[in-house]
């Protein structure tokens, strides 16, 4: 949060030349990245050139991959990880806010969340297929699994995070335990609890590929896994700029809602 | 405000001590065997070094923190936990910034039940006296820091409490919005004869504001001095500074005040 502000405030670069220079940037790795495949400097097979990349799109929009078109393997990966997201957020923050408002439960839970948060999910693939079967169910819990540990984290840490002078005010005010939590603690951690979501977002579209490795037939993540079997890496590339392009679009939107519903994120009072 | 000093006090401590256990140490005493008074109406500032305890005397009276010994009495009965007949304004404004200045100032009537029709009037009341009638809307992040201590300063003061405690509100703030913010607290306060602890370690706040400055001693902190404040009010600091009694009574305090903040630096050398 204050993050973003600091570099704002930078001296040097106003918003407008900013943007004209990321543009540059990327129009300038295009432009060499064009240039490598046309002049033949890296064979096309190893990186395929942006045309190349392009004329694929044109052709798996029209005709599909392996019998499925672009847009309902955009829409398959969108879904689950939108229904994992949505899961991951509606029980993560609570369990959260629990943990960091009460001791007995922060003490219970603690040990496995840290135990489970940083374990690499792959490691879980074939857990999940002997528990949840290979159809949607695994990918679900997948998904899901990285994006809740994150979550409550992230809320079990906004929670605690509140000031002892802020809430001090509140009960001067004649505040009781019930309106102090819902009136100073919760709107307080708002923020936190945002660029938690946001970086637990980015944990689960992560893991989409790995969910995508069980046993797929659809998917952006098993489009990748698949084509790259096949040497396919135009097809490779397009799958990777779709999940790169999709969960920035994803975190943007999430920028987006944190300033409509916490425009007092970062803020002094 | 000699015709009410004849009522009973407000607020009573008597023979309060606190103490502080720091990690494996012995606890240190803070306080030891603190007694005042205050009377209705009166405006009584707590001065002395910093880490002397003046802040602990205002948490307790608060009731954020609890007496080792001794007891505090509000009208005569014991306190023990925050609540809104004894308003706090903080050093930092410690506004809430996800709400309005009109939504922040009327905090404490909307937490108790109270009737918009009710505290709607008094609070456009108070933001009319602290100057802020134009800026109901304005979120805090919008306002200078003067201008968000004078919000705090009219959350704390729309409940109408039995006494507030101000523990250095002014002190992060430039010299001149300093002054401007002390006259808009004394004329405030005449208009609401709301009694007041203020707390400061700056001799001529203390002598601008006070009918009754209470010295402290470096830490375990006791009362050690006590001055009842000669000027007229309404006071003009142009005025007061060139009153000779106004050098001599600063003199006198501030003579005490370094005395006892060269102790407490001595006690806290290596």
């Amino acid at each position: 949060m204050s993050n973003s502000v600091n570099t704002r405030s930078q001296p040097g670069l106003s918003t407008t030349q900013r943007v004209a220079v990321s543009t540059g940037a990327v129009a300038l790795v295009l432009g060499v990245w064009q240039l490598s495949g046309t002049l033949k400097w890296i064979d096309p097979l190893l990186l395929p050139p942006p045309t190349e990349i392009f004329q694929t799109t044109v052709d798996i929009l029209a005709d599909g991959y392996r019998q499925v078109s672009l847009w309902q393997h955009i829409w398959v990966s969108v879904l689950r990880a939108t229904v994992a997201f949505a899961a991951a957020i509606a029980t993560g923050i609570p369990l959260g806010l629990a943990m960091g408002l009460s001791q007995p439960v922060s003490a219970v839970l603690e040990p496995f969340v840290q135990f489970l948060r940083p374990l690499p999910k792959i490691a879980l693939i074939p857990l999940t297929v002997v528990w949840f079967g290979i159809d949607e169910g695994s990918k679900f819990f997948l998904i899901y699994i990285s994006c809740f540990l994150s979550v409550v984290v992230s809320a079990a840490a906004a929670a605690v995070g509140v000031s002892k002078n802020r809430i001090r005010a509140a009960q001067t005010l004649g505040a009781n335990r019930y309106q102090v939590f819902t009136r100073v603690v919760l709107p307080n951690a708002l923020p936190e609890i945002f660029t938690g979501v946001r970086l637990s977002i980015g944990i689960g579209w992560t893991s989409l590929i790995a969910a995508e490795m069980v046993a797929a037939n659809s998917g952006l993540g098993w489009m990748v896994i698949n084509a790259g079997t096949y040497l396919r890496t135009d097809v490779v590339m397009l799958g990777i700029l779709l999940l790169g392009g999709i969960g920035y679009l994803f975190d943007l939107a999430l920028v987006l809602l944190q300033r409509t519903f916490v425009p007092w994120a970062g803020r002094d009072a | 405000m000699n015709q009410i000093a004849q009522l009973p006090a407000r607020v009573r401590l008597a023979g309060i001590s606190k103490s502080f256990a720091s990690g494996k140490q012995a606890a240190t005493p803070v306080l030891s065997d603190i007694s005042l008074e205050l009377e209705q109406g009166e405006l009584v500032c707590l001065l002395g070094p910093s880490g002397c305890g003046k802040s602990t005397i205002l948490n307790l009276i608060a009731g954020f923190e609890q007496t080792d010994s001794g007891a505090i009495l509000l009208d005569g009965s014991p306190v023990n936990k925050p609540g809104p007949e004894r308003g706090v304004v903080f050093q930092q404004p410690t506004l809430f910034p996800w709400l309005s200045v009109l939504d922040n100032v009327t905090f404490g009537p909307r937490m108790a039940g109270v009737k918009k029709s009710v505290y709607l009037p008094e609070a456009e009341r108070y933001l009319r006296l602290v100057g802020l009638q134009d800026f109901h809307h304005h979120m805090p992040w919008q306002l200078s820091g003067g201008m968000r201590q004078r919000v705090a300063l009219a959350r704390a003061w729309l409940p109408n409490p039995e006494i507030l405690l101000m523990d250095e509100p002014f002190g992060a703030l430039d010299a001149q919005t300093r002054l401007m913010m002390q006259e808009l607290l004394t004329s405030v306060w005449q208009k609401t004869g709301t009694t007041i602890l203020f707390i400061t370690h700056d001799v001529d706040e203390a002598l601008f504001l006070a009918d009754r400055v209470l010295v402290m001693s470096a830490r375990p902190g006791r009362i050690c001095a006590e001055f009842k404040i000669p000027f007229p009010r309404p006071r003009d600091i142009e005025v007061l500074v060139a009153d000779v009694g106004y050098g001599t009574l600063k003199q006198k305090i501030l003579h005490i005040v370094r005395e006892e903040a060269r102790k407490s630096m001595a006690g806290t050398a290596p």
